[in-house]
């Protein structure tokens, strides 16, 4: 193998170095051209976002490509050599690839398990693939990534929680609801939480939409903003009786709903279960409310909690994931070590030889008896045509001794054009 | 013919394994497994029930075990509508430990040939019975349901997110189910009764003779009945329907083991 990667993180480094670090999405070709052609490197890849910039590369030897890479970053970056080496991890063969694997699968990401990594790995490979900087081996690894990623997408459910603290309203409510859709909502106040909380609400397919605030003005913006409707502040009571979700989110420092009105909202909707979400500080909704009968009551600091036992399940779920991981990278590794060619060698010599010894006992047979010395010649004749036809195939097959990937390919095809073993393993 | 039984209880005892494990993973790949497994547990333990109907020329529910026997497949039965119906994946492993005991229970006191007490040779035990036991399997679906519900609304109103809130479904799920197998339930019961009059009568020459059977069975029936009445009337949702619910099938465990004990049902 001869693999290298060197990069930062969001743990081994602060935003604003890692903003110096990153590299444009339009100049990110010209980088990886220039990149290919430092010395020791053999294909390239960059991946650079907000959270972390990496460099991945087949090298000739790991420590003049780590070397390559490093001096590439500083040169690019204009961050100061000893910081930089500070800041940088640095990985090479198999390391390298179960870092490569990590990432794909949100092991590695700020908020553990969040889905969109893969789709930004993706999307770095594609670009150093149309730049033209990757070639089999990359390809094989990243391949191999993404199949990582999906298995830990697959059999973790590392990413079903919400983590966030206004998708966590959505999660209470699907607890308690099930299915969202064909729900109203009612949002009073126009505050920032509220309004990220309907939006996550909104995106589940809820039926409708209320917006009620003290200013009709900001109240009907608000509404138009989520396709609902604006409703008088004075009737809140009327219109959170005909809503399954009640988000409270205003600068007031007195009770909107407290417990009698609550008690009045159960009985107009004959007592069928009520969510009060209230993202206010100061509360908007007496806290007690949660103990009536089917009304369900949760502040910001509840929506807080529900976040943290979802990273906890996360947490539990990585344990899990790494294991995978840790498959894919010792299969992708055993699936490197195991192209031993030497006995696909002496079975291409063999079937040629097979092949030529066929035609010249037909000959024979047809031909009739012939006399020893001439015999001889022609079986000698044949054995060097022989030679000389498995000569080129043996020699291009050697070369890509340092390509293992490339070389899996070049004995695929000869196993399937001469009929050898099916499986290279046996 | 006793190892198709055994080959059931087998398949139900390793879906009970993998619908715990399934449950405490949260992995759906083994809850879809185990519900393979209890399916074909299933048609291998009706494959026993009939040919035993066809051995023996009768309902083969003519003795205890018999009778526990059968309870098991109608519970496997209705566990397999209400997961097709409702996809609860903790569904599995509420019921199936009862399913699997009911079995082991079954086999232990197992008796090859008893003879048939001759007042249950008639054509209403095929009827009578198996509405009985479809509407105890129901109930005990009403309970199940009803308990989810109760330890999901104590997870989300102590604001506990924890083990049982990951894995239980939402109350609304529950909820549907309840109200489901409580109407279920409800019709199969007065079907019982009401087959189970036209059966005395035949019997023993009365509709209604206050055996304790007949006495638990319709106060059972009387308790579901109000909480449907309260269902319909929409002044008892979640909580407290839960709670009857459960007193509805502690009245119903009552009925169906009352007749263990006294009473003209003591054949059982």
């Amino acid at each position: 193998m001869n693999l290298a990667l060197i990069g930062l993180n969001h743990k081994t480094a602060e935003l604003d170095t890692r903003e110096r670090a990153s590299f444009h999405p339009e100049k990110l070709p010209e980088a990886l051209r220039e990149l290919v052609e430092r010395p020791g490197i053999q294909e390239t890849m960059i991946f650079s976002t907000c959270n972390r910039v990496e460099l991945l590369s087949r090298v000739k030897n790991s420590a003049q490509g780590l070397e390559s890479m490093e001096a590439f970053l500083r040169e690019k970056s204009c961050i100061d050599g000893e910081q930089l080496r500070e800041k940088l991890y640095r990985y090479s063969e198999q390391q390298a690839v179960r870092h490569v694997f990590r990432v794909a699968s949100s092991l590695d990401s700020m908020i553990l398990g969040e889905p969109q990594i893969l789709g930004q790995v993706k999307s770095f490979y594609n670009v150093a693939v149309q730049a033209g900087t990757i070639g089999t081996y990359l390809n094989g690894l990243l391949q191999a990534a993404f199949h990582a990623a999906k298995r830990v997408r697959r059999e973790t459910s590392i990413g079903e929680y919400s983590v966030s603290v206004s998708s966590a309203a959505v999660e209470l409510a699907r607890k308690i609801f099930g299915d969202l859709r064909g729900m109203s909502i009612l949002i009073v106040g126009a505050g920032k939480m509220g309004k990220l909380a309907a939006t996550h609400l909104r995106a589940t397919g809820v039926r409708s939409v209320r917006v009620a605030n003290r200013s009709p003005q900001a109240a009907r913006e608000l509404a138009a903003h989520f396709h609902g409707e604006a409703v008088p502040f004075e009737e809140l009571t009327k219109w959170a009786a005909r809503s399954e979700i009640v988000i409270t989110s205003t600068g007031s420092y007195e009770l909107l709903v407290d417990y009698a009105r609550a008690q009045q909202i159960m009985q107009e909707r004959k007592n069928t279960p009520i969510v009060f979400i209230d993202i206010s500080v100061p509360r908007n909704v007496d806290p007690n409310v949660g103990t009536i009968d089917n009304v369900f009551y949760y502040d910001v600091d509840d929506l807080g909690a529900v976040v943290e036992a979802n990273l906890q399940e996360r947490r539990k779920e990585a344990a899990l994931a790494e294991k995978i991981v840790e498959q894919e990278v010792d299969s992708f590794c055993a699936r490197l070590h195991s192209l031993d060619m030497a006995p696909v060698v002496v079975e291409l010599q063999t079937r040629i030889q097979e092949i030529c010894q066929v035609e010249l006992d037909r000959f024979f047979k047809k031909a009739g008896p012939r006399d020893p010395q001439e015999r001889r010649e022609l079986e000698v004749m044949i054995s060097r045509i022989a030679g000389k036809i498995a000569h080129p195939l043996i020699t291009q097959l050697r070369s890509t001794d340092h390509d293992p990937l490339q070389q899996a390919a070049y004995l695929d095809t000869l196993k399937r054009i001469f009929k050898l073993q099916k499986d290279s393993e046996s | 013919m006793g190892w198709i039984l055994q080959g059931a209880l087998a398949l139900y005892a390793v879906g009970l394994l993998l619908s715990l494990v399934g449950f405490y993973r949260k992995r759906q790949l083994f809850i879809t497994i185990a519900l393979a497994l209890v399916g074909c547990g299933f048609i291998a333990h009706t494959v026993f029930l009939t040919l035993l109907g066809f051995q023996r020329r009768h309902f083969p529910i003519t003795s205890l075990p018999d009778s526990l026997c059968f309870l098991a497949w109608s519970l496997t039965l209705t566990f397999i509508a209400a997961y097709f119906r409702y996809k609860i994946n903790a569904l599995g492993a509420f019921v199936l430990p009862l399913v699997s005991a009911l079995m082991v229970l079954s086999g232990t006191v197992w008796e090859e040939n008893h003879a048939i007490p001759p007042l249950l040779q008639s054509r209403w035990i095929y009827f009578h019975t198996s509405v009985a036991f479809l509407a105890y399997a129901a109930f005990f679906l009403t309970f199940v349901s009803g308990v989810l519900y109760l330890i999901q609304e104590n997870e989300l109103k102590s604001k506990n997110f924890r083990f049982l809130y990951f894995r239980l479904p939402s109350l609304q799920v529950c909820d549907e189910l309840l109200r489901f197998s409580l109407f279920a339930g409800f019709i199969l019961m007065s079907l019982t009764i009401v087959t189970g009059a036209f059966w005395a009568q035949q019997a023993w020459g009365r509709f209604w003779s206050w055996d304790p059977k007949e006495t638990a069975s319709l106060m059972t029936w009387g308790i579901y009945l109000v909480l449907i009445h309260y269902r319909l009337s929409a002044r008892w949702r979640g909580r407290r329907a839960a709670y009857i619910s459960i007193v509805g099938f502690v009245s119903a465990v009552l009925t169906f083991s009352i007749s263990l004990f006294k009473g003209l049902h003591t054949y059982l």
